[in-house]
């Protein structure tokens, strides 16, 4: 019986697997009973007699080798877990006591860190909101948004009219339901009274089967059945969550109420939850579109104002679906005259078509974050290296003392990863903050913006980023420290030798800090001057001192014979408020709407061999002063007057892009176009001014005298001598000294419409630049870190240099240059990288390639000159050296 | 079946393994022998108990066991008593002394 060495127990490296277990009790048990069975045979049984005895004396032994093995399993089971609990206790206790000792450091990484997550968790929580939450109703991906194509007309994307829809949802066998809806932004109101103040609300008219196609879930009440979206019985609505909680403080009471909406009594049915806000999410109430008599809007093939939608038939896919609409578009368009040139369509998924336009700049913030955090573990891991060097000495006592490598290596991952975590709890703290700010910012500007927070998901997704975050910085440098020979390093000198390695791979990482920061920065660089181009486009016309007014026209209320008078009388009013200088009206502001698509026919231009045309352009209503409120100049014939009334020779004004496409070759006033029965002459061409956007030149369109068409909404463009807020509570006066309950819809700088169209670009362009100067800030740092590092390291040799006489220009030489030299590296690799990079962008630029070299250029200089003062820093500190000092001091 | 008479025994069973094991390490079968040899005879303890005994007191932490040589260089599993597990020998033979003690009082006065 030999006493074991006790201490081999603790050099057990693995943990024993079920098998190994099994082998083992089998092995004990096998032990036992050959004993048995040799004591048994040497007292003179036979072999045979010996066995059958020795397994009688044992027992149940299929038994005992299962109870055997399972109390063992338990035991690796119990020890493996105690074991490992009391070793990542005794890890973070040593880490956050290591932390603690060196507070400068602890404190740049955890800054960086929290920035760094803070940032990406922000972004997340923006984009999870926005591009990943479900959507507010059920199998939202089968739900799919349909356009009208014509590629004759170079028309990609549609509304559709109602016979075009009729027709497809009629014959449609891939879709299980289809539906359509008449919205637009500041368009589609209708005017609440009765209860409090009269108030402009915005809502959707919908088609029957629009609720049973969305399948969305009412927080109150219930959705509208299709059978109540008929005519004859569809005085019904639904309002939105914020309308309800607005208007009606959340009262339950309120269904089965009637509501006076356009001066006719509605049922309330349901109201909808808060995230339920489909197609828009400022918008009210829901309502039948059969309430919107054909008078109001037109139901012939020309008028396409529906947006249409449908739900997949089960087993149903898009390109299917899509071939069919497409087939049943084209016979119509070969038997129908004014359907002719709709042959295709569009398909989106639901969700892309609300989301699409904001999906791209979104993925690119996220992006941009991405390469925030990469540089500033790149920074922290560069910062570790040089740490580990200071602590080998340390480690060299832990691994004589019997620690294994794993168990460094884990120890310093751990210090990492409490690092990482802490820096994401900072972080979480900053994106807290940074998500209230961004959902301020967002509404209005992105869609669904009511679903960004910080909910469960986000919290998940901050932990993965800093958990890997610290393994990213921590791995590295933690390899490199334990692969030394770390006994080696306690018979070394009383300094940790410096190991070059170290000082290159840290080299390394400086380049790569810097070339991540160039591609920051010239992202961030395309952005703001894309975004500044923006801002330099001449729209064309003079937003300074102008009042934007929208109102709705109580159409119902006058009647044809008097709306005209009503009108007249309201521009007379306003126009006579002190101050003001001219008054025009027109459908839609600028950036707010495009009037209405006609088809006239347009004769032959001179010196063209083309014969009439028949085209489709935007045609906006417009007062006499519009123009002149506007600041848009009369560049031929005449504007609109007095006498242009309803019942004289219908005429329009044209802009000069569509005298320059149509008549290149002679002036278009005078001319003469046909639609239907109808001759209208051109009496006069403005200048072109933006009307759809900033960032697309005006298209050619044509201008109605508003008398000569009373059917629509009115923009009132208020002219005054200064700040035209100052003039709002006037204006509103004189709007009700006409008419007491006029709603007034809204009253803003016609600049802020304006500032509206370039807030998404701005605010792209703002984030893209902290993430940019965020990225230089760590890039500078790291560059200084290195340097100042070696300097330290090296201040023998240079104290050597300094006492033979080397000149402090040669001394600076010697550290700015190490700087520069890694510095223009990882400009080189940068800009490599950014060539490659930020062609992912061109589709948010406006007016700037996606390889810029003005650009490039720009952010090589900035890069080099925050690496030169990098450089500096500790360049000077070198100068400053005491040869004497440095060569006596070990 | 032995788990039936092991119920009774189990408390015992383990007392005897670890006081044989206070005076050196041994492997199950040792163990065995030993306690026959000292009760010449009287005790015998199952096998199938024992062993199953021996591997429960080494998940609780009383022994641990360790593979060596035996005496004619086999491989064979050593257990060794562990602090806790002399700790609890001390307390289980108090307790049973105890026990003993006011069982034959009894017993005797009857």
């Amino acid at each position: 019986m030999s006493g074991q060495p006790r201490a081999r127990r603790e050099f057990r490296f693995a943990w024993r697997t079920k098998r190994q277990v099994t082998n083992d009790v089998d092995a004990e048990l096998a032990f036992h009973l050959a004993r048995r069975i040799e004591e048994l045979t040497e007292s003179g049984l036979s072999l045979e007699d010996a066995r059958r005895a020795a397994a009688e004396r044992f027992g149940n032994l299929e038994y005992t080798r299962r109870y055997c093995r399972d109390e063992d399993v338990r035991r690796e089971r119990e020890t493996r877990h105690t074991t490992m609990i009391e070793e990542l206790k005794h890890d973070l206790v040593y880490a956050v006591r290591a932390l603690r000792s060196a507070p400068g450091f602890a404190l740049v990484a955890l800054l960086t860190l929290a920035l760094g997550i803070g940032a990406n968790t922000a972004i997340f929580s923006v984009v999870r909101g926005v591009l990943l939450s479900p959507l507010p109703f059920p199998e939202a991906d089968r739900v799919i948004r349909i356009w009208h194509v014509n590629k004759a007309e170079n028309d990609p994307k549609s509304q559709v009219s109602e016979p075009d829809f009729l027709e497809w949802k009629v014959a449609s066998k891939r879709f299980a339901s289809l539906a359509a809806y008449w919205y637009a932004p500041g368009g589609s109101g209708a005017d609440l009274t009765g209860t409090g103040t009269p108030e402009r609300i915005q809502g959707a008219y919908f088609t029957p089967g629009f609720f049973e196609t969305l399948r969305p879930r009412a927080a109150l009440g219930r959705t509208i059945r299709s059978e109540e979206a008929v005519v004859g019985n569809d005085h019904f609505v639904v309002l939105s969550d914020g309308l309800w909680r607005r208007r009606f403080g959340g009262d339950h009471t309120i269904i089965g109420r009637a509501l006076t909406i356009d001066g006719i009594p509605y049922t309330v049915v349901g109201v909808m939850p808060p995230e339920f806000t489909f197609p828009a999410d400022r918008i009210d109430f829901w309502m039948p579109l059969s309430n919107m008599g054909p008078d109001a809007i037109g139901r012939q093939r020309a008028s396409r104002f529906l947006d249409v939608f449908g739900r997949l038939a089960p087993g149903a896919t898009v390109a299917q679906a899509h071939d069919e609409l497409a087939e049943i578009s084209r016979q119509t368009a070969e038997r129908e005259q004014e359907a002719r040139g709709w042959t295709d369509v569009a398909m989106l998924p639901v969700r892309e078509a609300l989301t699409g336009e904001v999906r791209r700049p979104l993925l690119l913030l996220l992006g941009a974050v991405a390469f925030v955090l990469l540089i500033t573990c790149v920074n922290i891991a560069s910062l570790l290296l040089a740490r580990a060097t200071a602590r080998q000495r340390e480690l060299a006592v832990r691994s004589a003392l019997g620690a294994g490598r794993g168990r460094i290596l884990r120890q310093l991952v751990t210090e990492s990863l409490v690092l990482a975590l802490l820096g994401g709890a900072m972080g979480l703290a900053l994106a807290y903050a940074g998500v209230k700010a961004l959902g301020a910012i967002g509404a209005g500007e992105l869609p669904r913006a009511a679903a960004i927070r910080i909910d469960a998901t986000v919290l998940l997704y901050t932990l993965g980023v800093s958990t890997l975050a610290g393994l990213l910085f921590g791995l590295l440098p933690a390899i490199r420290a334990t692969s030394r020979n770390l006994q080696g390093v306690l018979r070394a000198g009383s300094r940790g030798s410096v190991g070059n390695a170290g000082q290159h791979l840290r080299s390394a990482l400086v380049v790569a800090e810097v070339a991540l920061a160039v591609i920051l920065v010239v992202g961030a660089g395309l952005a703001t001057k894309s975004f500044a181009r923006l801002l330099d486009v001449n729209p064309g016309f003079t937003a300074r001192n102008v009042l934007a007014v929208r109102l709705g026209m109580h159409y119902e209320k006058y009647g044809d014979a008097r709306i005209r008078d009503y009108y007249q009388l309201l521009l007379d009013r306003i126009a006579a408020v002190p101050g003001v200088e001219a008054v025009g009206a027109a459908k839609d502001f600028p950036l707010r709407g495009v009037g209405e698509l006609r088809p006239p026919t347009v004769p032959a231009s001179a010196g063209s061999t083309e014969g009439d045309r028949k085209i489709r352009l935007p045609v906006l209503h417009v007062s006499a002063d519009y123009f002149r409120a506007m600041g848009i100049p009369l560049r031929a014939g005449r504007g609109f007057t007095a006498a242009d009334r309803e019942d004289a020779p219908p005429v329009w004004i044209v802009n000069e892009a569509f005298a320059k496409k149509y008549f290149p070759n002679e002036s278009p006033v005078g001319k003469v176009l046909r639609m239907g029965p109808a001759a209208i002459q051109i009496i006069g061409v403005v200048g072109d001014f933006r009307q759809k956007s900033l960032s697309e030149p005006a298209e050619p369109t044509a201008y109605i005298h508003y008398p000569q068409n009373m059917r629509a909404g009115l923009s009132l463009a208020i002219r005054t001598t200064g700040d035209p807020l100052r003039y709002a509570n006037a204006v509103r006066e004189a709007i009700w000294s006409v008419d007491r309950d006029q709603t007034i819809t809204s009253v803003e700088p016609l600049s802020a419409i304006v500032g509206g169209a370039v807030a998404r670009p701005r605010l792209l362009a703002s984030l893209l630049l902290l993430f940019g100067i965020m990225g230089l800030t760590l890039g500078a740092l790291g560059i200084y870190g290195v340097l100042a590092y070696a300097v330290s390291q090296r201040r023998q040799e240079i104290g050597v240099r300094v006492a033979l006489g080397a000149s402090p220009r040669s001394v600076l030489r010697l550290v700015v240059g190490q700087g520069m030299g890694l510095a223009v590296a990882g400009v080189v690799a940068g800009i490599a990288g950014a060539f490659v990079l930020t062609r992912l962008m061109s589709a948010v630029l406006f007016e700037v390639q996606a390889t810029d070299p003005a650009t490039f250029a720009l952010v090589v200089v900035v890069l080099l000159g925050a690496a030169l003062i990098a450089s500096w820093l500790p360049a000077r500190r070198a100068l400053r050296i005491d040869p004497v000092q440095a060569l006596r001091y070990d | 079946m032995a788990q039936e008479s092991l119920g009774l025994l189990q408390g015992t069973v383990d007392v005897l393994i670890l006081r044989t094991l206070s005076w050196t390490a041994m492997h199950g079968y040792g163990i065995a022998r030993w306690i026959s040899d000292r009760s010449e005879g009287a005790l015998s303890v199952e096998d199938a108990a024992l062993y199953q005994a021996l591997h429960r007191l080494e998940r609780k932490g009383l022994v641990e066991s360790e593979w060596g040589m035996s005496e004619k260089n086999h491989r064979a599993k050593y257990y060794t008593i562990t602090p806790a597990g002399r700790r609890q020998l001390k307390a289980e033979v108090a307790e049973l002394r105890q026990y003993m003690g006011a069982l034959f009082r009894v017993l005797d006065t009857a």
